[in-house]
């Protein structure tokens, strides 16, 4: 047998199964996602009709909505993580890192449709952080803040900024540590070393891990819809309920092809730093 | 500036465990309702739970299908790792970008593609669906561990393997699955993991029988009660329980 | 342990049951509970099989998707039986087998549910799409008034609706006085304001679980679309949520069950539909974990705690049935412009 022949006689199993469960599968969602429902009838075909439903107001606001809520929670999501993993990567002493990375990752282990649930708890006019408020004096009468687009981004945030710190720390810790001493020897201040040696080394990793959560938090349907209280509604949302209520599989493809378009924008901006296959 | 660490160290983990200990103290409530004030200490709702048919079913079958599919997408992404890094194959970028491509896109449309795929095709939903589903998503990130994991040391050792007249069935067997040991239990319990929490595809792909998210699901659409908070505290400390199990083995290992 | 398990669940995914006594059921979430369901599994030997679904075009697209033969037994909103009828896909019912002269006769709905005098389907379940609401805190005269009352500003941010579009449109309809049965599109316009304005009003829209945290956690002090189904159950906790029909009215809800002309296992699926009727079975589902409702079986009522029958109002139901108009039963494009209707309503 020859070299090349093995090789695909290996490669073939997992490029089989991807085919027919994923290029396939998309294919039929493709080519659905032109098909026109007349009634409970499917009739195939060339029909726009799916896509041109984008500019009805509450579709449009949705892909809005979900842009929204996305950018929201990766921004935040970096921004709180970096500091907590270069904390646990930098001060914490060596032998008690991976006990710091373990606690930081704990709620990873409930389940994830419990995490927003107990999120709602939390958030609740009697719940924890309104007790705490009120007990406080911050406030005098519970706020409102489940069901909101704060509790979405809450519960979004705590989930990312986990998954972040991790990605984050691995960076960290992969740095040569006498790149920021040479710097400092160079006379180079704290900051500068920051930005000028630290953050261009570590930038892959962030955007690889701003790009999954990105990934992850688009689409996304439990946690919107668990603490959003409906109060807007998301792509993956909308999605769900064309499947859900109307069975209408065309526009819940032509839909799913639109969020799969925004992951693939934000794939094609962030390309440049990404490191998908050394996740 | 170093106690201003540990303040946002302590901020973060404040914030990071809030609702795990929420969830877990008010599984313990002694009443109907899941939230302030805590009535009182009881295990009823535990009892409750375990008692439940549908919902160990569920457990069950959240464990079937992580050890499933796991083990399908390890198998599948040890292959194709090693026939890439030890073969020479015209296109190679292709296919990685190929076999990567499923991480790159949300588990929604790779269920929603699958129940498209397996409506037209008139077979039923079942966990087996959800495990094929489950293998998709988790390919990628097996193949991905364990192609980054294939240096040079396997490579010389692969090498002189096979100067010794080894067959290529026996190099992988003998020399490259074993130094390739670490990785392949990190993509396994990794995949494990992600299938374990994996809620829309299982939605999307199961009938009768449901992994334990889509269960847990359905108990938070119809009704609320702290059962919800038990089911997800068992979660929880059976999983930390496997976490810090593992965790143990890795450090006695290490020791060695 | 877990390995144990673990290979245990793979041999059952292996030998994937094909007895004759199993069955198929395609329902609503309040026969998953093992109380209503396990005395039929242990009393017959029928292993009932469930799979829940949401929309009636869900449960249609799913029955359209399986083999014949999948399924045995449906349960459906009580208002689209004939849809299902038409279809072909109910097998009627033996003539006299059910004690359908036990029931509530307002709730048999034999306009729906038999055709050219064959039965294809029977009540199992009814309620009301109405306010649930927090009595402690809100004036029950106001209650009473309807949801007049409600668009006062006194009530902003304090009332939630609950998801689902065909009742709360009923509500709606009711409110302006309008027959929920003949609704045409030209009468969306004005639901739609009405449905604006409660919009505008409430701090969240949401399912079962939803709503009964909002309200039990003093989130909102009303529901609108809740009746006993979402407050019956807490009860018993919280005994200040009730609920109440104004006297401008309210929309009824019931739900049906039959025996699907393809089953492979009739005979199975019919005694399940005779558990499901009888008065046992009828007070357990009455009172399930996911959602209380009225029995459509009179004889039930035996079965049924002092404090049971108390929640579910089982003495004023003469009272409340003559106030109640059924929800709406739409075509499919009126179906689909309410259900935009609806998603708009959500997006605002």
């Amino acid at each position: 047998m020859s070299d090349r022949a093995r090789g695909w006689g290996l490669v073939a199993p997992a490029l089989l199964w991807t085919t027919a469960f994923f290029v396939v599968p998309f294919a039929v969602m493709a080519a659905m996602s032109l098909a026109r429902l007349d009634g409970r009838e499917l009739i195939w075909g060339v029909h726009w009709d799916n896509y041109a439903q984008l500019a009805q107001p509450h579709i449009a606001r949705a892909v809005v909505v979900s842009l929204e809520i996305t950018l929201t929670v990766t921004v935040i999501s970096v921004l709180l993580a970096y500091p907590l993993a270069a904390i646990i990567a930098f001060r914490v002493p060596e032998r008690w890192q991976r006990l710091a990375l373990l606690l930081a990752l704990l709620p990873f282990w409930t389940s994830y449709v419990v995490r927003s649930y107990s999120w709602l708890l939390v958030l609740s006019r009697q719940g924890i952080v309104n007790q705490a408020l009120l007990g406080l004096g911050i406030v005098q009468e519970p706020v409102t803040l489940a069901n909101t687009r704060l509790a979405t981004v809450t519960g979004f945030v705590h989930f990312f900024t986990m998954l972040l710190t991790l990605t984050i720390y691995a960076s960290l810790r992969q740095l040569p540590p006498n790149y920021a001493r040479a710097a400092a020897d160079l006379g180079a201040s704290r900051l500068r070393t920051f930005v000028h040696v630290i953050l261009p080394l570590t930038l892959p990793g962030i955007v690889t891990g701003a790009f999954l959560t990105f990934v992850l938090c688009i689409g996304d349907y439990v946690t919107p819809q668990i603490l959003g209280g409906n109060n807007e509604l998301t792509l993956p949302q909308v999605i769900m309920v064309q499947l859900g209520r109307r069975a209408d599989f065309p526009l819940a493809s032509a839909l799913a092809l639109v969020l799969m378009g925004l992951v693939a924008l934000a794939y094609l901006l962030s390309s440049r730093w990404l490191r998908i296959d050394r996740v | 500036m170093r106690a201003l660490s540990w303040l946002y160290l302590a901020l973060l983990y404040a914030f990071i465990l809030l609702p795990v200990g929420a969830l877990v103290l008010f599984s313990f409530q002694d009443g109907r309702l899941p939230v302030p004030p805590f009535q009182g200490f009881s295990l009823r709702w535990y009892a409750d739970v375990l008692g439940d048919r549908r919902l160990m079913a569920a457990l069950g079958h959240s464990v079937a299908v992580a050890a499933g599919s796991s083990l399908v997408a390890c198998a599948l992404g040890f292959l194709a790792a090693y026939g890439l890094a030890r073969h020479a194959l015209p296109g190679s970028a292709l296919i990685r970008a190929v076999l990567i491509a499923p991480i790159a896109v949300s588990t929604l449309i790779v269920g929603l593609g699958l129940l498209l795929l397996v409506n037209r095709l008139g077979l039923p939903l079942s966990l087996w669906t959800a495990g094929i589903g489950h293998v998709v998503i988790n390919l990628p990130l097996c193949f991905a561990i364990l192609y980054a994991a294939m240096g040079d040391q396997q490579r010389s050792a692969e090498r002189a393997a096979r100067d010794l007249g080894a067959s290529e069935a026996q190099v992988i067997g003998l020399v490259t699955l074993p130094m390739l040991a670490a990785p392949l239990a990190a993509a396994f319990f990794l995949s494990a993991t992600l299938s374990w929490d994996e809620f829309i595809i299982a939605f999307l792909l199961t009938r009768f029988e449901v992994t334990l998210p889509v269960e847990i699901w359905s108990l938070l659409r119809s009704g609320l009660s702290p059962r919800l908070n038990a089911a997800g505290s068992l979660v929880f400390l059976v999983s930390v329980a496997v976490v810090v199990l593992l965790e143990i083995l890795v450090l006695a290992r290490r020791r060695r | 342990m877990t390995m144990l398990r673990a290979s245990a669940a793979i041999l059952a995914l292996a030998a994937a049951p094909a007895s004759a006594q199993t069955i198929n059921a395609l329902v609503w979430c309040d026969h998953t509970d093992p109380e209503f369901l396990a005395p039929f599994e242990e009393a017959t030997g029928i292993r009932v099989n469930l799979r829940e679904y949401e929309g009636t075009g869900a449960a249609l697209a799913l029955l359209e998707q399986s083999r014949p033969g999948d399924w045995d037994v449906l349960v459906i909103d009580g208002i689209d039986v004939p849809r299902v009828v038409e279809a072909g896909l109910m097998a009627p019912l033996p003539e006299g087998d059910l004690p359908v002269g036990d029931f509530f006769p307002e709730v048999v709905m034999e306009a729906s549910t038999t055709r050219d005098g064959v039965t294809y389907a029977v009540t199992e379940k009814w309620g009301y799409n109405t306010l649930s609401f927090n009595a402690a805190r809100v004036d029950p005269a106001d209650m009473q008034a309807g949801l007049g009352a409600l668009l006062d500003e006194e009530y902003r941010g304090r009332i939630a609706i609950y998801d689902y579009y065909l009742p709360v449109i009923g509500l709606a309809a009711v409110h302006l006085g309008l027959d929920t049965q003949t609704l045409t599109a030209d009468d969306l316009p004005a639901i739609r304001e009405v449905l604006f304005a409660l919009r505008e009003q409430s701090a969240s829209v949401g399912e079962v679980v939803a709503s009964q945290t909002a309200l039990a956690t003093g989130e909102v002090d009303v529901v609108v679309g809740g009746g006993e189904w979402l407050t019956a159950a807490l009860s018993a906790e919280q005994p200040e949520l009730t609920w109440t029909i104004p006297d401008e009215g309210a929309v009824l809800w019931t739900q049906s069950i039959g025996v699907l002309a393809d089953s492979r296992n009739p005979e199975a699926a019919l005694e399940f539909v005779r558990y499901v009727v009888s008065p046992e079975g009828q007070a357990r589902l009455a009172t399930s974990s996911c959602y209380w409702g009225m029995p459509a079986n009179r004889m039930a009522g035996e079965h049924l705690t002092e404090e049971q029958r108390a929640a579910l109002r089982w003495d004023e139901q003469d009272g409340y049935l003559a106030r109640a108009q059924l929800y709406p039963a739409p075509d499919a494009a009126l179906d689909a412009a309410m259900q935009d209707l609806w998603l708009e309503m959500l997006q605002r």
